[in-house]
């Protein structure tokens, strides 16, 4: 169970090649996303059986590091989108993977253009939320 | 030119694990890894042990890790590789380390021999050679160039967390065989490509075609094993 997790982290990160490189990043996405959404699955869920740890939490989410990690959050998951939809269409259309460097490099485009707007928008609320207080 | 090769040496007699030797050799630029590798082994230190046999890379015998990528040390040259002047030198992932540079390629070829590697036709056979046309011929031509050197199976995350998996080369194989129009075993070929450790263990990581020294397509013949697999039809 555990050893997929050790490889991706020992030979994933010794190995030295593009395709890898993506990979990971898909792999720690995915990770993110899953222990992102069971903490905060977990902190709405406290909405109706501690009120008051809700609303500690509701706190913590204003904290700077929060707000940094929320735009962090927000790459990875256009990121995991993109690059998922990339690879399902690879995979049912084989002879697109001819096409390969061109779908990567097209899949990190649409993931730039779609997360500068976004880090934009998120980074000014922040910004003007800690100004405000 | 002078270069400093950083070789990573096991001897399963004396060592408990790997550990990184350096040495210094003069080469040409346009020398290739294995040449510098025979400088070492000819000149300076005969323990070094490491498998080539053609030295041209079509026997398929001495896929390593070039600074950190799989490739065959005869096709990859010195200055191509050399990163101010060192170049590291590791054995394969994923297979068990004999000693240094060689790793016993048994379990490699076990996954080759699974697929059922050779035509099947049983068919009472012609006064000559069983004709094909020259389009059925290209059809599975990218796979036909495989030399079993292992990179691609030994650059696959997938082989690396189960050595169960095929792994990419044997799929190239039975690709190979598959769309071949004389072959009739190819439903038997994808019912033991459709089992767990078959194709399906492949997450289209895409090292396997970045590291084939014969740039095959693999994970392209990867994809259409599969697509043979979801659609039932073999085209
Ligand atoms: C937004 C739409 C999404 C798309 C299009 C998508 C697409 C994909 C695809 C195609 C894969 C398989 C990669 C492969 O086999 O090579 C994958 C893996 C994965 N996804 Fe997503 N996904 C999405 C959202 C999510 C979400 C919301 C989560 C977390 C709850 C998530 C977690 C994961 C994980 C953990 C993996 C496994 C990574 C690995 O095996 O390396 N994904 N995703
Ligand atoms: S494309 Fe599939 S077989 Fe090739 S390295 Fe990736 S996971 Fe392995
Ligand atoms: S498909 Fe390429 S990398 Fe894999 S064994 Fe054959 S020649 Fe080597
Ligand atoms: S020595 Fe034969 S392929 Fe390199």
């Amino acid at each position: 169970m555990l050893r997929p997790l050790i490889v991706s982290f020992r030979e994933g990160v010794a190995y030295r090649a593009k395709g890898n490189l993506l990979w990971l990043l898909h792999r720690i996405s995915g990770l993110g996303i899953v222990v992102f959404l069971g903490f905060h699955i977990f902190g709405m869920s406290m909405a109706a059986f501690n009120p008051a740890l809700h609303e500690r939490a509701l706190e913590l989410y204003k904290t700077p590091p929060f707000a940094i990690g929320e735009l962090l959050l927000a790459f990875l998951l256009i990121f995991h989108a993109v690059n998922g939809t990339r690879i399902a269409i690879l995979e049912l259309r084989p002879q697109l993977w001819e096409k390969q460097e061109l779908a990567t490099r097209l899949s990190l485009i649409i993931t730039a253009l779609l997360t500068a707007p976004t880090l934009a928008i998120m980074a000014y609320k922040s910004i003007s939320h800690f100004l405000a207080h | 030119m002078k270069i400093t090769l950083k070789i990573k040496r096991f001897n399963p007699e004396v060592d408990k694990k790997p550990h990184w030797e350096s040495y210094t050799v003069e080469v040409e630029p346009t020398d290739r890894v294995l040449d510098a590798l025979h400088e070492v082994k000819w000149t300076q230190d005969g323990t070094l042990a490491l498998r080539r046999s053609c030295a041209h890379g079509i026997c398929g015998s001495d896929a390593m890790r070039i600074n950190g990528r799989n490739m065959l040390a005869c096709k990859a040259l010195i200055k191509d590789v050399a990163k101010d002047g060192v170049i590291t030198v590791e054995p394969i992932l994923g297979l068990p380390v004999v000693k240094d540079l060689i790793v016993d390629m048994e379990p490699f070829f076990a996954h080759y021999r699974a697929i059922m590697p050779y035509l099947v036709n049983n068919d009472p056979p012609p006064e000559r050679e069983r004709l094909q046309s020259p389009e059925d011929r290209a059809r599975y031509d990218d796979t036909t160039k495989c030399i079993l050197c292992a990179c691609c199976t030994t650059s696959c995350p997938s082989f690396w967390a189960r050595g169960e998996y095929v792994g990419p080369a044997a799929i190239v194989q039975a690709h190979r065989f598959i769309f071949d129009s004389r072959d009739q075993a190819g439903e038997e070929r994808l019912r033991i490509l459709s089992e767990p450790d078959g194709v399906w263990r492949c997450r289209t990581v895409f090292n396997c075609t970045e590291a084939c020294p014969r740039g095959i397509q693999v994970t392209k013949a990867i994809g259409e094993v599969k697509e043979a697999l979801r659609t039932g039809v073999i085209r």
